[in-house]
């Protein structure tokens, strides 16, 4: 495996009035007598329960993208294909000595064989999200 | 997604989209030439940058990450709270009827199940975000927050149950839809008559906004910017759709009893939901079915107006599902009881079998199509090999929809109760 690996992923995220709303009669609503607007009440918090996040150490990020391997991977959503012939393109022109490999993986899943070809021979990856 | 692999720091360059349809000169132009829309940075240059800055000292940050749900309760006047609620993006942006405990007691009442088992565990869709668990105690808070009563709590688990968020993320727009069967129908007092798929029943509507409220508070969909990205949006996430089945008026097996005894017919799992065939069930069994898609409504939809010599329903039909074939959600077809009468004594005493007349190669039609199976699903998880069909409504004049929803779970209510 090679000393450096960096995954940056490029993505195209295709990205009542409430001005003092009358005080609503809850009590009223469910059939109860009703309370005082002034009275404080307690309600309950209605959120569920994130998960906690585990954060893995990022690799250290290349020196030099000179004499490196970069995977361009192409996650399979529309014109992707179309967008990272253009970055191999600029990378060509401007990072000539710079190796591109383009690979395809699926839209949210990275697939055991292209991880460890991943892992084994690049130095850094693009996944590439179109839309 | 990154957030879910342990990488919330990932290196993210984002791109002036969309780019479907673009050309390479275009991207080229407007991407490649063009700046990133968040920073202002000339596109390649930051990627580069991305890819060779060394890591800062808060990216180096390793470790666990424990999200505040906040405090277990809030104080204030029902003003304040109603307020705050709606601040804290806790709502519908509609006044809601403030979860105190004594109401949430009298929810719980409606199941024998624990408040703190979890019911179940929802994300926005397809992955994209973390996956947050709900609890029946959570469940019913946001059940009360909707206006639903204890009698209906069994059917709102029984939703939440099925993991699938009302409001999904996508830049599609995608709306949710239910389809209960079974004597809980009239128990609680679900609409199947006049505007059976709009809001014109108390439980339809409660049903609906409580499964909404429970995707957004307990799932964490629907914020604008990180969990919900609608392009257009989707008018029917203002409600989900709670739609009880005519059974009594139809001359077909109900939903849930028809899935559950075809081979073919498979929930699709989606965002968070498990997919795979259905349990058996039989009529009279309390099921709830879970789609999501576009909604009950498409484009293909001007065809209802076919009048007098054309009203040939079956031909309709097929003529739409031609037309939508394979597509994301496939073919979803709410037929009032006349219409769905009308296809039956043209021929079709069963859905199978108005799905092997529709999925006939049409010469005229589908010339270039491939012939599809019953079951079938095209690229891209598009679905087709026939239509959904489902009978509901009154019989006051010859009107049904058609729309692009696709089934995913069938769970039984009682095992809620």
């Amino acid at each position: 495996m090679k000393r450096y690996l960096m995954i940056a992923a490029i993505g195209a995220i295709c990205v009542g009035l409430f001005c003092s709303l009358p005080a609503f009669n809850q009590a009223q609503a469910q059939g109860k007598k009703a309370a005082p607007a002034a009275e404080k009440i307690t309600v309950l918090n209605p959120l569920g329960t994130a998960p906690p996040i585990t954060v893995k150490a990022m690799a250290e990020p290349l020196s030099t993208l000179d004499g490196k391997t970069l995977y361009l991977v192409n996650t399979g959503f529309p014109n992707t294909e179309r967008l990272l012939e253009e970055y191999k393109k600029w990378f060509q022109a401007n990072y000539p000595k710079t190796t591109i490999v383009d690979q395809r993986t699926g839209m949210s899943n990275l697939t055991p064989a292209l991880k460890k070809e991943l892992e084994e021979k690049a130095d850094a990856v693009i996944f590439a999200l179109g839309h | 997604m990154a957030i879910l692999a342990g990488m919330p720091k990932v290196r993210i360059h984002y791109i002036r989209g969309p780019i479907w349809a673009k050309t390479n000169e275009q991207i080229r132009k407007q991407v490649i030439e063009g700046k990133s829309p968040v920073t202002g940075k000339p596109t390649m240059a930051e990627i580069v940058e991305m890819l060779t800055k060394p890591l800062t000292a808060e990216e180096k940050q390793m470790g666990e990450i424990r999200r505040d749900r906040g405090p277990a309760t809030y104080t204030g006047t029902a003003q304040e709270l109603q307020k705050l609620y709606l601040e804290k993006r806790y709502t519908d942006f509609m006044p809601i009827i403030l979860p105190t405990e004594e109401l949430v007691d009298d929810m719980l009442k409606g199941t024998s199940h624990a408040p703190d088992e979890v019911v179940g565990r929802m994300n926005p869709g397809s992955d994209a975000g973390d996956t947050w668990t709900y609890t029946v105690k959570d469940c019913a808070v946001n059940a009360v927050m909707a206006g639903a009563k204890p009698e209906y709590f069994p059917l709102i688990l029984a939703i939440a149950s099925g993991n699938q968020t009302s409001i999904n993320i996508s830049d599609n727009g995608f709306a949710a839809a239910a389809v209960v069967n079974g004597t809980i129908r009239d128990e609680i007092g679900l609409n199947y008559d006049v505007g059976a798929v709009g809001p014109y029943a108390h439980a339809n509507v409660a049903v609906g906004r409580a499964w909404n409220l429970i995707s957004i508070n307990g799932g964490n969909c629907g914020k604008i910017g990180t969990t919900y990205m609608g392009t257009v949006g989707n008018a029917q996430n203002a409600l989900a759709t709670i739609i009880a089945e005519n059974e009594e008026a139809s001359p077909f097996e109900p939903l849930a009893v028809r899935r559950s005894n075809s081979p073919a017919a498979k929930g699709y799992g989606f965002g968070n939901a498990p997919g795979g065939a259905s349990p058996k069930y039989k009529r009279g069994d309390n099921v709830v079915t879970l789609l999501s898609g576009w909604g009950v409504l498409s484009a293909a939809n001007w065809k209802v107006n076919a009048w007098q010599s054309l009203m040939d329903y079956p031909k309709i039909i097929k003529g739409i599902y031609e037309q939508q074939n394979p597509g994301l959600f496939g073919t979803f077809i709410i037929l009032s009881p006349p219409i769905a009468n009308f296809v039956k004594d043209a021929g079709f005493d069963t859905v199978e079998a108005l799905n092997k007349y529709i999925l006939q190669p049409d010469p005229a039609t589908q010339a270039d199509a491939p012939a599809a199976k019953p079951g079938a699903r095209g690229g891209m998880g598009m679905m087709g090999g026939g239509i959904e069909l489902i009978v509901t409504g009154s019989s006051n004049n010859n009107y049904w929809m058609a729309g692009g929803l696709r089934p995913g779970q069938a769970i039984a209510i009682d095992n809620w109760r």
